[in-house]
Parts: structure tokens; sequence; C-alpha cells
């Protein structure tokens, strides 16, 4: 005898059938509105600059800086913001031992983590022993204090940059390449322009690998609007 | 036994919670029982829509960021329906509020939660309030300085409320204050609302007035052969958040793409106070908070202040509702009984209404005495005799209000909106022949089948005439490959469609809403082939 439908139990493949349908269903409901979500809460990018700024470096006071206003193997570190705000450099006279200037040349500087390499600008001023290098230490993003130079010592320990944080070691003297891990990206390099009628610095592009925690060099963080860059000693 | 307070019977007596939930609840005419659930979903939609909203508002730059928002992708489907969502939130909390003033729910055992209800109304208006105006558009300016006129008017505290609320006068403290208010607000209306549900579980569901013999207290006696709530009524509660849902989407966007919306609807902010074009705008508050406006037109307004203006509006009724547990005392729940909350329910929402639209009319136009006197005095005279031979009919139970020509003239309004709505974008279609305009119509098509069948299944009853004539087994299954099929083929066009134009996201967001429609369809028929439900 055949039931009427109410009073037969569903069949299983039909229910099935039915169930995978539901499942069709609210899945592409449930898709299709956190699509939309993950679209919205992804920040536009903020390209602060075009193209990378020329900016002098210039003390507190505004006066533009001058080699002797910089120590060869200052123990005290000396940072400027670049490319844009809050995104610190090393600004350092490098010498030898008997803190002499030592002419830093351009040299090759590979990247352990992609296998690739660069050429680093090498110093300028009169000496040309002057270099410059982004100060965000290319591991973990840690800044100075943490991040420091520390000066040649004797003719058999050299100066080097180590980062207090996780140990990573770059070397200032041949294009802040990397010495000791943990990182495996050398520290950006700043290049330089020297004005020798006038004595003074001014900070014109980044070389190498992209600023740590960035996208690209220009993006994520705002435009430096001051006239020149401040130089500041801590 | 000794009369215990409510927090002894709660702390001493534990009832079983959470409890069953009525079968009959779930029935043809259940969803009257679930107006609250559906406040609950509209909450929790504004909830998690207003904190991604967070993550672009900047306090510092109002109407800037709001545009930003817009500008986002499917920013313009989130700020719109966060938008819509809330003034479904209101309409479902007058249509609850009226509906358990009608059926006597504040009666004995339930004052608590009427009390904590009405509270809930009044902060979700506040949230409301605080919440368009952080747009910082030309209405927001408008709302914020009428705020702040009302908040200073108070005696003594005038300027404290107007600090607390308005901030110090700069705008980024104002613009801090009403995010920060709108927040907090929100949290309290959370907070209030699980004590709302707790004392809703407490107290049981009220069966309807008939089943309770008339008679207080009307309390469901739990029946051993109530289903469990798992899969019964989680099923039944999918289906209710899915059309809610599907109204929270698709109104807001139908909105979007019409031309010409009136301010008072229009889902998106206005221009900006410092626009030339900031004049052109009616000086209006959201409809919900209209009445409060044209209230402030009246000769008599004029004379006692706006503080007080608005505290005797908003007052009386609201001090009415929160002692009516204790005016309205006597053990009946029959409508005769309770003749003058009849009347006051009924005069109440004509004031609203009647208010409401005159100061969409006319705004800021000044109303004397003697008129203001006939507005509120003409609909008593009227509303008191046709209330008392609305309550003989239906109370002789003869009456089921005759044909069911009523049902068919309060569908024709929507159905003529749909078919004007079809006729733009055919329109459309026709002139620029794009594949949107292409999606549109047959999105605006749909919708319209929708509401048709509808439409045409309620006006001519036929649930009643067949009632004993189930679907076939074979049609479940067709009817769930059919939603199944559209729901592939609604996903298809709005994944293909890009959310660069206003448009383009409308039509995304009516997409999304056919989806939670197909959803909620879909559990209704599940829930009719495996549990012969509904």
């Amino acid at each position: 005898m055949r039931l009427k439908s109410t009073e037969r139990a569903p069949d299983e493949q039909k229910r099935n059938f039915l169930k995978i349908m539901g499942t069709l269903i609210i899945g592409v409901g449930m898709v299709g509105t956190l699509r939309s979500v993950v679209q919205y809460i992804i920040p536009p990018s903020t390209q602060a600059e075009t193209s990378f700024p020329v900016l002098t470096l210039v003390l507190a006071n505004g006066n533009p800086i001058h080699t002797s206003d910089l120590i060869v193997n200052n123990s005290a570190t000396v940072t400027f913001d670049y490319p844009l705000q809050g995104e610190p450099n090393f600004l350092l006279r490098l010498g030898d031992s008997g803190n002499t200037d030592v002419k830093i040349p351009p040299s090759k500087v590979s990247i352990p983590s992609t296998g690739g390499s660069y050429q680093s600008p090498g110093g300028v001023g009169p000496y040309g022993s002057v270099v410059a290098a982004s100060a965000i230490c290319e591991h973990l993003g840690c800044v100075p204090p943490e991040i420091k130079f520390f000066p040649p010592s004797s003719s058999t320990t050299p100066g080097k940059i180590h980062c207090s944080c996780h140990g990573s070691t770059y070397d200032p003297y041949s294009g802040f390449s990397v010495v000791t891990g943990p990182t495996r990206i050398p520290l950006p390099s700043l290049v330089l322009s020297y004005d020798s009628t006038q004595d003074t610095y001014a900070a014109t592009m980044m070389v190498g690998p992209t600023l740590y925690g960035h996208t690209s060099d220009l993006s994520g963080g705002n435009a430096i609007t001051t006239k020149g860059t401040v130089v500041s000693t801590t | 036994m000794a009369k215990q307070n409510l927090l002894e019977k709660v702390m001493n007596e534990p009832q079983p919670l959470p409890r069953k939930v009525p079968d009959y609840m779930r029935k043809k005419g259940g969803i009257w029982y679930w107006t609250g659930a559906i406040l609950m979903i509209t909450f929790l939609y504004e909830s998690l829509t207003g904190l991604i909203l967070l993550f672009y508002y900047q306090p510092a730059h109002p109407y800037s960021s709001t545009g930003t928002i817009l500008a986002m992708p499917y920013g313009t489907v989130l700020l719109t329906t966060h938008l819509y969502a809330a003034y479904i939130m209101i309409a479902f909390l007058y249509i609850h509020l009226l509906r358990n003033l009608f059926v006597g729910a504040y009666k004995k055992p339930r004052q608590m939660q009427w009390l904590t209800g009405i509270l809930l109304l009044l902060v979700t208006i506040g949230v409301v309030y605080f919440g368009y105006s952080m747009s910082g558009d030309v209405l927001s300016a408008d709302a914020t300085d009428v705020g702040r006129g009302i908040a200073a008017g108070a005696p003594l505290i005038g300027s404290y409320l107007r600090s607390i609320f308005f901030g110090s006068g700069t705008s980024l403290s104002l613009f801090m204050r009403l995010e920060g208010w709108h927040i907090v607000l929100a949290g309290v209306i959370l907070a209030m609302f699980a004590l709302h549900f707790y004392l809703a579980e407490y107290n049981t569901i009220m069966p309807s007035p008939k089943h309770a013999e008339f008679k207080v207290p009307a309390v469901d006696n739990d029946d051993p052969s109530y289903k469990p709530w798992y899969p019964y009524n989680l099923l039944y509660m999918g289906q209710v958040s899915f059309f809610t849902l599907a109204m929270i989407f698709i109104i807001p966007s139908v909105l979007a793409i019409l031309p010409n919306v009136p301010v008072l609807f229009s889902p998106f902010p206005q221009v900006s106070v410092s626009s030339p074009l900031a004049s052109s705008v009616p000086a209006y508050p959201p409809w919900i908070l209209l009445f409060i406006y044209k209230e402030l037109d009246f000769g008599i307004s004029s004379i006692i202040g706006p503080f007080w203006a608005s505290l005797i509006f908003i007052g009386l009724p609201v001090g009415y509702l929160l002692f009516i547990p204790y005016l309205d005392r006597n053990d009946s729940l029959k409508l005769s009984r309770r003749k003058a909350v009849l009347y006051t329910g009924i005069l109440g929402l004509f004031y609203y209404i009647g208010l409401s639209v005159w100061g969409a009319m006319e705004p800021g136009v000044p109303v004397s005495n003697l008129v203001g006197f006939l507005f509120f005095a003409v609909p008593m005279l009227v509303v008191i005799p046709v209330s008392l031979y609305m309550i003989k009919k239906v109370e002789a139970a003869k009456s089921n209000l005759g044909n069911n020509l009523w049902k068919l003239y309060s569908i024709l309004p929507v159905i003529g909106f749909l078919a004007i709505l079809v006729g733009i974008t055919s329109y459309m279609f026709l002139d620029g022949l794009s594949y949107y305009d292409l999606a549109a119509l047959i999105f605006v098509l749909v919708l319209l089948a929708i509401s048709s069948l509808y439409a045409y299944g309620w006006i001519y009853g036929i649930k009643e005439n067949t009632k004993n004539i189930k679907m076939s087994e074979r049609g479940h299954l067709v009817f769930g490959g059919i939603y199944g099929f559209l729901a592939i083929v609604i996903f298809t066009m709005i994944s293909d469609i890009p959310p660069t134009k206003v448009e383009y996201q409308a039509l995304y967001g009516i997409g999304i809403g056919l989806l939670f429609v197909l959803g909620g369809a879909f559990t209704k028929l599940y829930r009719s082939y495996a549990y012969h439900e509904g």
C-alpha cells in the first residue's frame, strides 16, 4: 500500500540531496558576504611619495650639517629619518682603530635570503668616509638603541653594527652586508650626495633590499614635509 | 506562600532554563512570537557591521572619513545596510511594543520584562541618534545643534548635560563623544537585552490570550510533548534570520539605485555643512525622530522651551508605558476589559505617525495652539467609538474582517513600486544594453515574482484552502534543486560585478539579499520536507 508522503520516512538519498542543496545555498551566501568584508577591510595602499625626495641633512637648528659636525667612529648613535617620517638611518663617519678616516669604496653586497646582490654606494665627504644606511634591523625591525654601531677598538676587532634584539651583525665598512645571522638581509644603503663647495650632505635615495616592514620604500608612512631631514645624536 | 519579589523568586526557585520552545510558535501565524528574535538579529547585524565600520571612521575627519568608507570596495553596501538595519530594528521595536501592548503581555508576571523593554526602546533611539550624527553631514550638524539646545535647556544641570553628551565645543571633542556614546549605549543595549531575554525565558513565552482563557498569569506550562530545540527550532531561527537579513540587504540597495529618493529615506549621507548645496537640504532628523522635531513647532513649545517640550512629548508616552503594568492591574486579558489601553495605544500610534508625516511635509513651520489642540483632540473623538465597535466585532469572534479586499489594498503599493522598478531597469537595459543593467532587471523581476506570488497566496488564502494538501515529495526535491540552481546563478553574477560604482555595489547588495531569501525559503522547504513543519 502506498503511504501518503507525510507518513513515509523520508528517503535517505533524497534527503541528502536536499541537505547538499541547503549547504550550497548557505555556503555561497556566506562566501559572497565574507568576500566583500575582506575586500573592504584591506586598507588602500598609501603612496606617500612618487619618487625618492632629496633632503639635506640638517641640525636641529635648521643649519646644514658639515663634515666637522661628524665625529670619526662616534660611539653615540647619529640618525636621521629617510625616506619617510619615523624611519631612522645611521649616519656614520668611519675610521680605523686609530680614528683616522677610512675611504669606503662601493662594493658588491650579496643578499643571502634571495641569493641576489647589489652595488653599495660607498663613502662620501672629503675623505670618502661618510656612509648611511637604514637603522631598522632587517631581521625583525628593531631600531636604535637596540641596533647600534660599535666602533673598532683594535686592528683585530673591526667596527660593526650589532642588533641586541636577536644578535644580527652587519658590516658598515662593506656596504652594511650581513656578518652573522639571524638576519639574512643586509641593511638597505642610503645614497648620500656631498656638496664639496658648501660642505653639506643630502640623502637622495635608498638602494638594496626594501625597508623592513614595507611593501615599497615610499609607501606605508607619512612624507617628510620639512625642508631637510634632522640629524639627531643620542 | 508569602509574596516574593522577583529577585527572591529568581534566586530561590531556579527555573529549568533554557526552555523548550512551544510547537505552536512555529505554526502558521507563529511569527508574532518572534518579533523579539527579529530584533535580536538586527542588533547582531548592527554590532558586526558597526565594528567593521570602525576600521575607517575618524572622529577628527567625520565627513571625509565617511566618504572614505563609501569609497572602499562594498563600503556603500556596508554603510547603507548599517543605516537601514537600524531603521528596521526601530520599526520592529514598535511592532514588538504594540503587539505586546495589545495582547497584554505587560501584565503579571511580566512587568519587569515590560519595563526593561521600554528602557531598551529609549536606549535604542539614543544609539540611532548618536549614530546618524556621526557622519558629519548637514543633517548631522542640525541634529547635534538641536540636541545641544535641548540638553542645555535642562534646569541646573543643562550645561553639564550638554558637555557630557556633546563635548567641550570643538569638532573633535564632539565627534569623539558621538562615537563613544554610540558604542557605549550599544553595549548598554546588549546588557539590558541579556536581562530582557533572561526574563523572557524565566517567565516563559506568553501563549495567545485565548489559549490562556484571557486570564493572567498567562504562562506556558512546559508540555513534555514539545519537540526539542535542535533541530526544530534552530532551523526555524535560521529561517527567520535569513528573511530578516534579506530585508536588511534588499531595501537599502534598491533605494541606492532609485533616482530622487527623498532625503528622509536616502540611504546615503547628505552633503557636508560647508557645501553650497547644504541650504537645499531640509533640516530633517531621521524619520524615527520626526515627531520630536514637529513637536518643537507647536506654539506651546516656544513658550516652555525645547527641553520641557521634548520632555513632555517623549516623557508622557514613555511614562505612561512605564507605568502601564501598574495602572492596568486587573487580571483580564480581554481587550474589552482594557479599553483605555487600546484607545491610548491606537491614539499614540496615530499621533506618532501624524506628527512624523506633518514634520516631513512642513518642517519647521510653526503651529498655532488651536491647530495643535485640534490635532490631538479630533482623533480622540474618532478613535474611541471606532475602537469600541472593532472590539465588539473581534471579540464576537465572528469577524474575519469580511472579504480580503483590504489585504489587496495594502499590498498594491508594494507591487506597484516593484513594477515601476522593472520599468526603470528595463528602460536602462534597452538604453544602455550593459550587462549590469541586465543583472538589475533580472534581480528586480525575481523580486517582483516572489512578492506577487506571496501576495497572491496571502490575499486569496491559498494556505487555508489547501490546508490538507501538502507539497509532494517530488515537489520538495524539485524546488530544492531550483533554489540551489538559483543560488549558484546569483552567486556567479554578484561575484562578477566589480564594486567600482555605487550602482554595482547596490546590485551586489540585492544579490546577497536574494541569496538570503533563497536561504530562508529553502529552510522553510526543508522543515516541511524533513519534519512536516510549517
